[in-house]
Parts: structure tokens; sequence; C-alpha cells
């Protein structure tokens, strides 16, 4: 008796990830219950039609807070199975090296082996190695403490500086792609309102609040500990690349060379920066592990663990280059941080950092969309 | 049978006038217990559904901008069917709304701004922020951590009666009997829209061919435990709240997401390929119940709404999507109807359609037919824009009207008194407030304030008191 002769086909096959999007979006744009909750919705709403760079666009919109899912009540185990973002997540992960530029990836990625946190761990013994070799190669000079009787200043320069333009370069160009497949032409990237707006709502992490009920996040109990724990390490990682250029104008410019003292800007940023990361990961870890699996993409959780531990290493390894600078250990521990520093930078375009990316310029769309909402 | 130790106050029902009752009991006695047929992740009955309330509020805030006085709120009550059954009691009804949003966000509830999708019922209507569903968790946090116990997939059977008194109600949990004693006892387990053999009664088999939109446990057992102990009955008995859902939505539970909004801007015709009534009749969301009862009344409960792509994005996309054809009678054929039939439907239509009047999707507008039988008054434009579009229709059942009379202090009233400990709260006694029809976010108001009254009438006499008066304070 409970079921009716359909006159027409039952509900839509939903073969592929797009397509189950869809399904699952069609629904929500159907109900609208959740429309106080992130941009997404509003940003749904405003469309009849979801073509899959569209769908790219919401789930850049979607920042996994879960307050939708746990207030659908088409959730499973209702039949209509809709879980936003888990869907939304998946979405990401599958697109995000979509945009990258065809160049060749650094050979080791490709390793089936070499990805999320294994990939990460092992790149960095490797670079370790590599940079430890260097450092014996190059030796420098300078008084105890200073990174340079470690390593050469120009050799620590190209060392570094050669992997960040190369992930600067990637990221970049992954940024105009994924801009023109989503939002079409490069004149609304013109739009400073949308800038502003965009960044207003990055920096304040705005859609982590849930609408003003927080995070059902890692369980169903409204909780701030997503977003505070992401702001400190995003404000973190903020200090520490202030403390790194900090110290490049302290010695380019004022022409005082390292080590610099306690209280100073490049060392006071960078301790304040590394305890934010530090902290911040390690509790974004801890959230991720009680979180239910359920409402989360695997493939998007190892990346999450991946990016989470590697930050992890590069603070730590950084506050400890600080700590023990007046120690014999020194030198392998500044080794340390630096082989943390050049796989990060190798591997930023391909790791969950990228969503750093993705997910400005999503709000920046969003914004130029939706001019009244602030 | 297990017999469980005596509580103080046992809920029967877990939505929003069962939460409610629940945590207005627990202010004042100690052992509080909330029967809940479904299993946690599906807890929340039609509540679950829900997205708004309707509440008097003499200044606009931010979730509510405007006012909306006491008589407003009891003119729109009285333009509703046949308007208040019982006067006092919806008076009151008005009068307890306007201290309800207050109760609400102090045991939980956050509100959401009128955004798009809630404009049009932004100054008379709150909504809570994520819905229903969310509203549901939000009492269930707050009521565990006041101490209210709550069993899931705890079925009541029936109330063991002493006279005029309830001792115990039985309880299916676990696969096993219990008499579950109580000193009182609150009935919010919701109208009996999902029994269908119940609605056979009045319907016959088309009951077999109704959807019903919101959860498969509301089957009336209760009520029927209380009508068979000798309740009075409230509301009309034969009648529901329905409106045009999708023909694909599950038999149950389908909510607010197959709800079609395609009438006004197509035209209708039944199993038969013919028109049978006013699809430009009025302002669409006063009109949404009409047709429920419209697609009841036709051949098979089925009928089928067909537009062309000249509005196919003037309404909210429908879930499953729409039959789509290069011409009529291949839609016709595709959604199963004579295509010759519904072709001579839509040339007479399109025949009738007077052209060149100004088409507003927002309002009553100018577009109508001429000498067509029914006709359409409004949004009446040519079908003649391939793509066409078209989808099967059934109704979709929101709740039942008939429930159990009470008196101003929710006990449940018999022929010559009412029961001493027996109370009811929500859709289960909605019928004392209106008997027939239905005003947009009202089922949410009478659960909060006939919860509270109950939880509150329950508690005083658990405790030894009394059920005197009526409601009035602001405790509980
Ligand atoms: C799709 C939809 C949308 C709606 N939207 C709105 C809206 O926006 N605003 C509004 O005001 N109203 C709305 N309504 C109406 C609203 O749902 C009801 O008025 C309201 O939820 C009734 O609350 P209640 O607590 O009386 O019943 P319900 O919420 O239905 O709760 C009944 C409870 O009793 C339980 N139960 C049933 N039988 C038993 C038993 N034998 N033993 C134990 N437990 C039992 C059920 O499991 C459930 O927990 C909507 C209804 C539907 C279907
Ligand atoms: S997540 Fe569920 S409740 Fe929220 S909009 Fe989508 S379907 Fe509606
Ligand atoms: S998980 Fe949060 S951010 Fe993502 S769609 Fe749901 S409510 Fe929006």
């Amino acid at each position: 008796m409970d079921d009716l002769p359909l006159p027409v086909d039952g509900p839509l096959p939903a073969d592929g990830l797009f397509a189950e999007a869809r399904r699952q979006l069609t629904i929500c744009n159907a109900c609208r219950y959740c429309e106080g909750y992130c941009a997404v919705f509003p940003a749904l709403e405003r469309r009849t039609v979801l073509e899959d760079p569209d769908i790219t666009h919401l789930a850049n919109l979607c920042h996994d807070c879960r307050a939708c899912f746990t207030a659908c009540m088409y959730a499973p185990p209702h039949e209509f199975a809709v879980n936003p973002p888990a869907v939304l997540s998946e979405v990401r992960r599958r697109t995000y090296d979509d945009y990258l530029p065809k160049l060749p990836r650094p050979p080791w990625t490709g390793l089936p082996w070499m990805r999320g946190r294994a990939g990460v761990a092992a790149l960095a013994v490797v670079a370790a190695a590599g940079v430890a070799a260097l450092a014996l190669a190059v030796p420098g000079g300078g008084p105890a403490g200073s990174p340079y009787r470690v390593i050469a200043y120009p050799a620590l320069l190209v060392l570094v500086a050669l992997p960040c333009a190369w992930g600067v370069a990637v990221l970049a160009m992954a940024a105009a792609r994924y801009w023109r497949q989503t939002a079409g032409s490069f004149r609304g990237l013109l739009n400073g309102r949308a800038w502003l707006a965009a960044t207003r709502h990055a920096a304040t992490l705005r859609y982590l609040r849930g609408g003003g009920a927080d995070c059902s996040y890692p369980t169903d109990v409204p909780s701030a500990a997503r977003r505070r724990l992401h702001g400190c390490v995003a404000y973190g990682f903020l200090a520490c690349a202030g403390s790194t250029i900090a110290a490049a104008a302290e010695q380019d410019l004022a022409g005082v060379r390292p080590p610099y003292p306690v209280v100073s800007v490049p060392v006071l940023l960078g301790i304040a920066g590394g305890l934010g990361l530090m902290a911040g990961c390690a509790g974004l870890i801890w959230l991720r592990r009680r979180a239910d699996p359920a409402s989360s993409d695997p493939g998007m959780t190892s990346r999450d663990y991946g990016l989470l531990i590697a930050l992890e290493i590069l603070a730590v390894s950084g506050l400890l280059t600080l700590v023990l600078r007046q120690t014999p250990v020194y030198a392998g521990v500044l080794a340390l941080h630096i082989a943390a520093v050049v796989t990060c930078f190798c591997m930023v375009p391909y790791t969950k950092f990228s969503h750093v990316v993705y997910r400005f310029l999503a709000l920046v769309h969003d914004s130029a969309e939706a001019p009244g909402r602030q | 049978m297990i017999t469980e130790p005596s509580w103080d106050v046992v809920v029967i029902g877990g939505g929003n006038a069962g939460l409610v009752a629940a945590m207005a009991a627990r202010r004042h006695v100690p052992r509080v217990l909330l029967l809940e047929r479904a299993s946690a992740a599906m807890r929340g009955g039609n509540t679950r559904h829900t997205r708004n309330v309707r509440c008097v509020h003499d200044q606009g805030d931010d979730y509510t901008p405007g006012t909306y006085s006491f008589d407003e709120l009891w003119r729109d009550l009285c333009a509703v069917g046949t308007g208040p059954a019982n006067e006092q009691l919806a008076e009151l009804t008005v009068a307890e709304s306007a201290t309800l949003p207050a109760w609400m966000s102090e045991h939980g509830i956050r509100w959401q701004r009128p955004l798009a999708g809630t404009l049009h019922l932004g100054r008379t209507n709150r909504f809570f922020l994520g819905g229903g569903k969310a509203l549901v968790n939000a009492y269930h946090r707050t009521a565990a951590g006041m101490g209210v116990a709550t069993w899931y997939e705890a079925t009541a059977e029936d109330l063991v009666m002493d006279g005029d008194r309830a001792v115990a109600v039985t309880v299916v949990a676990g696969g096993q009997r219990r008499r579950v004693p109580g000193r009182a006892f609150v009935c919010a387990s919701g109208g009996f829209e999902a029994n269908t053999d119940w609605l056979r009664r009045y319907w016959g088999d088309a009951a077999d061919s109704f959807i019903i939109r919101g959860t498969r446990d509301n089957d009336g057992k209760v009520l029927a435990a209380l009508l068979e102990a000798g309740a009075q009955k409230a509301g009309e008995e034969r009648g529901f709240h329905a409106v045009a859902v999708d023909a694909r939505a599950p038999r149950f539970d389908g909510g607010i997401a197959t709800r079609l909004d395609s009438i006004p801007f197509s035209v209708v015709v039944n199993s038969a390929g013919r028109r049978f009534y006013d699809e430009g009749q009025e302002i669409w969301p006063k009109r949404y119940a009409i047709w429920g009862s419209n697609i009841a009344g036709q051949p098979g409960q089925i009928a089928y709404s067909l537009w062309d792509a000249k509005v196919s994005r003037l309404f909210l996309p429908p879930m499953y999507g729409p039959a789509s054809a290069p011409d009529v009678p291949a839609l016709a054929s595709a959604l199963g109807l004579d295509p010759e039939a519904v072709t001579r439907t839509v040339d007479e239509y399109n025949k009738a359609v007077v052209p060149g009047g100004r088409f507003d999707p927002g309002g009553l507008d100018e577009c109508h037919t001429d000498g067509l039988d029914p006709p359409k008054s409004h949004w009446a434009r040519p079908l003649d824009t391939p793509p066409y579009y078209g989808i099967a229709m059934r109704p979709g059942i929101t709740f039942t009207y008939m429930g159990i009379a009470v008196t101003a202090d929710a006990r449940v009233r018999t022929a010559d008194g009412a029961f001493e400990n027996v109370f009811a709260a929500g859709e289960i006694m909605s019928g004392n407030i209106l008997s027939t029809g239905y005003l947009a976010g009202f089922g949410m108001t009478i659960g909060g304030v006939w919860g509270r009254i109950a939880g509150r009438g329950a508690a005083r006499v658990a405790s030894g008191g009394t059920s005197g008066g009526t409601s009035g304070g602001s405790d509980g």
C-alpha cells in the first residue's frame, strides 16, 4: 500500500557526483529552510538551473559547518538522503585539482602512496635530507644563533624563494582558471566592493557562525570551537608570514642581521603566530577526530589532516628554531624547519591549502552577485 | 507486561506541543517522561517539517519587522474557514501567543531574518533558523538539560482509566508492553492523518491515493483511545488541510519539498484531460489549500499541471523535475494522458485567453480568459512556447482537523465535565480553535501556547493541586 502507481518516472537518477549534488540541491531549492545559515542557500535560490560550474561555486561557498545537515528533516535515514556538507565537500575535493595548470606535477606527488599524510611526512624527510646536505656543502658565517652560520644567505634565499615562487604561480593560474569556469568573465574580478565584502567575510569567518547558531561541528551540539580554532590557524599563519617579512625588512632595509632579540617584531610575531598555528592545528585535528565521519567526504578528511599536520610541523619546527637557537642542536632543527618550509611551498597547490584561493574567489563571486547581502 | 516506576507527568508525543509541555511541566515537578514513537533520528512528528510560527507582537524586531496586533491576528483567524470553533479558547490562544517567542528563545530557539524564501510572511510569522528539525533538536537539548527523560521508539497504545482519572499509559517499547503509571498525562500525539483506514471511513478508496506530507506515526492511536474513554470531539470530522504535491512524492514524510507551485501559471487538467477549476483565482499562498481538496475530488485523485517555456522560471523548481516535450500532444503522452483530449482543452483555453493584458507574477494581474468554463481569472496566457512542461499532482495531506475538546486549562473534556488529570495540546486539540481551514504558522502557535498550559496544568495536578483556573502568568 505504500507504493502508489507512478504516472511518470520516479526520482532523478543520481549517477555521478554532479548528478547527485544536483539532486540534493534541487531538493534544497524546493525547501529553502536553511537559507539563514550561510551563503550557499541564497546563492542557490538565485538559480533555477544548476550547471556544473554553479555546483562547483556553491561547493566552494560551503564551509562544512554542518548546520544544515543537523537541521535537515531529509537527512538519512530519510529516503531523500540529503547531506549537503558531504556532497559539497566531495565536489570540492574532486574539482580542486581540475583548476591546477597541466604542468608536470612534481613527480613524487603522482605516486599513489605519496598522498595525504603519508606524502607530506615522507616528503618532509626527503627534503630535510636535501637541505641538511646543502647546509653542510655551503657553510656560512655569522654570530651564534644566526641562521647564516648554518646555511649561507644566498643558498637559503634560493632554497626558499624558488619553491615559494612556484607555489604562488601555480595557485595564481589555478585561481584564474577557477574564476573563468565558475564566474565567466574576468571583469567581475574588478569589482572592488565585492573584494571588500569577501575580505570582511573571510577575515571574520562569518560563515563559520552558522547564521548565529554556530557550527554543528564536531557533533550536532552547536559550538564555536571550529571557528575559534580556524581563526588561530589563519591568523597564526598570517603572523608567521608577517614575521618573515619583518625579518627581511630588518635585514635588507634596516641592515640589522639576525639573530634578533626576543623583543623584536620578527620574533614576537613568529612566537605568536607559531603558538596560534600549533594550538589551532592541534585543536582542529582533535575536532576532526571527534566529528561524525558520515557528514564529510573521506578524501577531503585526509586532505584536511594533510594540511593540518604539515602546518603543525611548520609551527613546531619554527618555534624550536627560536627556542633552541643558542644550543648545539640548532643546525639540525633549522635544517628541519627549512625542509618543512620547502616541502610545503612545493606541495601547496596540491594540498587543502588551495581552499584559501577557491573559497575567497567564491566569496568575491557571491558578493558581486548579491550586493544587498551584508 | 512490565510495570514501570511511577512518573509525575507523562507526555505522549515529541513534537512541538509535547516538548513544550514536558519542559513547562519540568519546571514544577521532578519526574517528567516524554514518549516519542519515532527513532531519535526521525523524532519530532510533523513539527520537524515546519518553518514558522505566527504570534502577536506589538513591536517589530529584526525577525518580524512591523507590528502585528491582537486585533489583526484575531481578524485573520476569523477569516479562515468557518472561523474559530470555540471563541474563548481561540482568544486565549491569540493572547498567549504574545509571550511565546521570548519563551521559545529562552528554551534554545534561534530565529532567521526574513529572506527571499520568507518575505511574504515576514511581518506576521517568525521563522526558526534552520526550520522545524532545528527547533526539535534545540528543544530536546534544553529538555534533557532540565532533566526531562525521553524514550524513543515508544508507542503509547492506550490510557488505563479509573473513572475520570488516568492511572497509567500502556506503552510498547523495545518490543515489550509496559504499563507506565503517572500522576498526570499530556496527550500531544498529533492528528490521525497517517491512518489510511480511518480516512477511508470518510473518503472510501480515494484515501489510498492520498499522500501524507508528515510523519507516518500520527495515526491517531491516542486520539482513538481518548474518544473510546469518553472524550468529546472537536473540529470537522472528515476535514483535512491538503495542498497539491508531486504525485511521485513518497507516501509519507515528503514534507515541504514535494509541494508544487506551478498551478497559477499553468493549465490544470484531470485524468480525462479536462480543466475543472480556475487556476488563477487568488494570490497563491492563500490558495494552496484549495488545490488539495480540488484534486482529492477528481477521478483517481490526480491532476496535471501543464505550462510552457515562458513561465518555467517563475516558480520554485519542482523537486523531481517536470516532464517536458516539444509539443502538447507529446507532453500529454509523456504524462500518460490522452493527447487528443489534452490538445482540445489547450486549444480551447488558448482561444479564450484575452490578449494584451498586463502580466504580473507577483499579484492579481489582468491576464484572464473570456467565455471559458471554468475561467482562468488571472495569469492566463496561451500555452504556445515550447518546450512544454507538465507534472502529475496528488493531494498531500498536512493534517486532519478533528481532535478532542478541551477546557481552558487544557484538560480533555467529556460529555459531562473533564478528565481530572488528562491534558491535551497541539494538533490533537487544534479543532477547538480552528474547526476547518488553516492559518499559516498557527499550528505551531497552538502547540506552543497549549503545550505550556497543558504542561503547567499537569504539573499542578501531579503535585497535588487541583487543575483549576485558566492559564495566565508567565511561568512554565
Ligand atoms: C510539511 C508541513 C509543513 C508545516 N509547516 C508549518 C509551519 O511552518 N508552521 C506551522 O505553524 N505549522 C506547520 N505545519 C503544521 C504543524 O506541523 C503542526 O501544526 C504541528 O507540528 C503540530 O505539532 P504537534 O506537536 O501537535 O504534533 P507533531 O509535531 O506531529 O508531533 C506528534 C508527536 O507524537 C508522536 N506520536 C504519535 N503517535 C504516538 C503514540 N501513539 N505514542 C507516542 N508518540 C506518538 C509522534 O512521533 C510525534 O513526535 C506543517 C505541517 C507539515 C506537514
Ligand atoms: S539541507 Fe535539508 S532542510 Fe536544509 S534546505 Fe536542504 S533540504 Fe531543506
Ligand atoms: S554545511 Fe554549513 S556552510 Fe555548508 S551548506 Fe550547510 S550550512 Fe552552509
